[in-house]
């Protein structure tokens, strides 16, 4: 509060020092020329002393410096000299003519000042607005965003406060605020209004309090200090930054409750896929299992024991296909949450073997037909993904295929190509677009039914030995899926000496 | 005489289901629900055979299989849920005879059973050193393959291969063992020795090496030779 008066303080010191000197300049000067001008010339001199300091100086200054200058004049050049008598009415008017031009000058000048002042001013302002508008536009989080705000506020006055409501509507950080201060910021807020001196509102305050927002959008508030009551465009500025900020403010609520949005959106799609896949995939076979235990429960002496031995078979092979799913599910999250570490040398031809003995006891099982080219080359992977694939896919022509299951293996150039082929209905055309994708499982009956997450895994699984796995469907009916499995330079075998 | 088989399995739907199930055939059956009960048994009333299950309350079944090993022969075949290899794996070097992953069928548990009691004691009864059935015939002390009459000629690495799978007939050897005890410990990673041989030994002895009757492979643990 008191380095501004210091300062006019000062100011007024120099432009009196100023004054000073510039008439005693104009003196010196009349007196050097003394011999070869007139008095008027004299007075003209004093007249550019005048004019200089009241448009340098300030009014008061400007008519000091011209009563000093007519009395310096009167002094020291009008006759009778170094007397203040005024012999002639001429100089009287010389004297007022100063005073007129010194009012004239001055008053001219200082509304040039306080103009431009005004246009410095408001072009400092325009520049704060727009540079805390650019701020806000690059600024990705709230923190930032109150931050450049407060640093804008700053920048146009001295102390100021930035608080904001949170989602759950706390004001924070009001950590420290006096209650009475917290109290004008509440009410700012709820009146979204401008309260403080020279508002009407809460005249008695120190402060201006600025809602950040509208009505109904009050996002927070800031405290700004000085404050002085006149000082209208001050406020109105306060107002204009406070409004810029609140806009960016918003944007980025907006933003973020749109992510949010959209992520509980994709979230829910992918929750009700998920739940659609199980309730499907997990409730079919279970409903399967619990008729037939029921049945079996109830109404065994009942039933021949052919029947019987059906629903047992039944039981043990939707139990099966249950494991099975939950093996799938299982592992395709092992695969998707990372790369898998074991890599070792692997015969398609034992992946294959062992995948067949599995499931020939099971139905459809005996329609699988092999055909394994001689000396395959080795690949390098998991045995255990790699069964899995082939177990699926054979699993799925068992379920759906009908007529004979064929799975070759051949090698090409640079891959090995594992096949399967079945004679079923194949897959819908409007579906193979979608046909490897989790939890996509056709129509109700369709073919790949149930197998929801089978075939997505099987192509993670060639994925993820950087091999591929494509359907195609045949010309006489029925699928092929065939998978491609990339050849690497083959281990050296070990030489039969040293055995 | 009755054979006793002890269950430990912490589940109880599946250890009364166990218990029913190898008493209808035969066996006399005890139930443990943790490892410290386990072991309690095993001290006071030795079974014949263990049927083991990993994640106990009281901590993990591998660890009596270490503890067995070092004190018996006693057979133990491990049932549990564990999907990864690589546990099985270990499992089976540690010295158990076999392992079955949940859900199993009956039928299986019983046959891994009766493998296991055969080969009860096997450290110390000498090996099977014959084998004939479905057109193979082996005789390992006098170096004679035959399939379906006629001789096979097989290399000295795929004779010993052959008589190391024999010799644990029924039961699964695990590759690590496969490669230490025919190639030597120096080779026990380079699992495509296996690959390249078991290729080569199936398509001498099968009828359908691409669907092998005798020479199963078990994917990611090891081999077994089928003798059922």
């Amino acid at each position: 509060m008191s380095h501004r008066p210091r300062s006019q303080d000062s100011a007024a010191w120099r432009s009196a020092a100023i004054a000073a000197a510039l008439v005693a300049v104009a003196t010196g000067v009349g007196a050097a020329l003394d011999h070869y001008v007139s008095s008027t010339s004299q007075a003209m001199l004093y007249l550019v002393a005048v004019v200089i300091t009241a448009y340098a100086c300030d009014r008061v200054t400007a008519l000091v410096s011209a009563v000093a200058a007519v009395t310096a004049f009167n002094f020291f050049f009008v006759p009778p000299r170094y007397t203040l008598t005024v012999e002639n009415h001429e100089h009287l008017i010389a004297l007022a003519a100063m005073l007129g031009v010194a009012l004239l000058v001055s008053g001219l000048s200082a509304r040039v000042r306080a103009e431009s002042q005004l246009a410095v001013d408001s072009e400092r302002r325009a520049h704060q607005l727009s540079a805390l508008a650019t701020e806000l536009l690059d600024a990705t989080d709230e923190a930032a965003a109150v931050a450049a705000g407060e640093r804008a506020l700053r920048s146009a006055f001295e102390r100021v406060v930035v608080v904001t409501r949170d989602a759950h509507g706390t004001l924070r950080p009001v950590d420290g605020l006096p209650p009475p201060v917290l109290q004008s910021l509440q009410c700012a807020m709820a009146e979204a209004a401008v309260i403080g001196p020279g508002t009407g509102r809460w005249p008695g305050i120190e402060a201006w309090v600025v809602p950040l927002g509208s009505r109904d959008h009050v996002i927070g508030v800031a405290r700004i200090e000085p404050a002085p009551a006149a000082d209208e465009i001050g406020r109105e500025h306060a107002t204009a930054l406070a409004s810029v900020l609140a806009q960016g403010l918003w944007r980025l609520r907006a933003a973020e409750a749109q992510v949010r949005a959209q992520a509980g959106l994709q979230r829910q799609e992918l929750q009700s896929t998920f739940l659609a896949a199980v309730s499907h995939d997990l409730r079919t076979p279970l409903a399967a299992i619990v008729a037939a235990a029921s049945s079996l429960q109830e109404q065994r002496e009942r039933l021949t024991v052919a029947e019987q031995d059906q629903m047992l078979t039944r039981i043990a092979g939707q139990a099966r296909f249950l494991s099975r799913i939950t093996e799938n599910t299982l592992q395709l999250v092992r695969l998707a949450s990372g790369p898998f570490a074991r890599r070792e040398w692997q015969s398609i031809e034992e992946v294959v073997g062992s995948v067949i003995g599995r499931l020939r006891g099971q139905p459809g099982g005996e329609r699988i037909a092999a055909r394994v080219a001689d000396a395959l080359p080795l690949v390098r992977g998991d045995a255990t993904l790699l069964a899995q694939l082939v177990t699926n896919l054979l699993d799925n022509a068992c379920r759906y295929g009908k007529g004979p299951i064929e799975l070759t293996a051949s090698s090409t150039d640079d891959a090995v190509i594992v096949s399967v082929k079945d004679r079923g209905p194949g897959v819908r055309p409007e579906d193979e677009a979608r046909l490897f994708e989790p939890f996509f499982s056709g129509e109700a009956k369709a073919p790949g039914h149930g197998a929801g997450l089978g075939l997505a895994l099987c192509r993670a699984i060639a994925e993820a030995h950087g091999g591929s796995l494509r359907y195609a469907r045949r010309r006489e009916g029925g699928s092929c899926f065939t998978l491609a499995l990339p050849l690497e330079a083959q281990p050296e075998a070990q030489p039969e000496a040293t055995a | 005489m009755t054979l006793k088989v002890l269950v430990v399995e912490d589940d109880a739907e599946m250890r009364g289901l166990l218990r029913a199930s190898l008493a209808a055939e035969g066996f006399a059956v005890t139930t443990a629900v943790s490892l410290s009960e386990a072991t309690a048994i095993l001290k006071h009333d030795p079974p014949d055979l263990v049927v083991l299950d990993l994640g106990l309350p009281d901590g993990d079944g591998a660890e009596l299989v270490s503890t067995v090993r070092r004190q018996s022969a006693l057979p133990i075949v491990v049932a549990s849920a564990r999907q990864d290899p690589i546990g099985k794996i270990a499992l089976l070097d540690a010295g158990a005879d076999d392992y079955l992953i949940k859900p199993f069928s009956i039928a299986e548990l019983l046959a891994r059973i009766r493998v296991a009691l055969r080969h009860r004691g096997s450290a110390l009864q000498p090996a099977l050193k014959h084998f004939e059935g479905d057109g193979l015939r082996v005789d390992l002390e006098a170096r004679v393959v035959e399939r379906d009459g006629d001789p096979v000629h097989l290399t000295p690495t795929e004779f010993n291969l052959l008589a190391r799978l024999l010799r644990g007939a029924g039961r699964i050897v695990t590759h690590r063992q496969l490669l230490a005890d025919v190639w030597g410990t120096e080779h026990v990673e380079d699992t495509h020795y296996l690959r390249l041989y078991m290729g080569q030994l199936r398509a001498k002895l099968e009828r359908a090496p691409s669907e092998p009757r005798f020479l199963r492979t078990e994917i990611g643990v090891g081999y077994r030779f089928a003798v059922e």
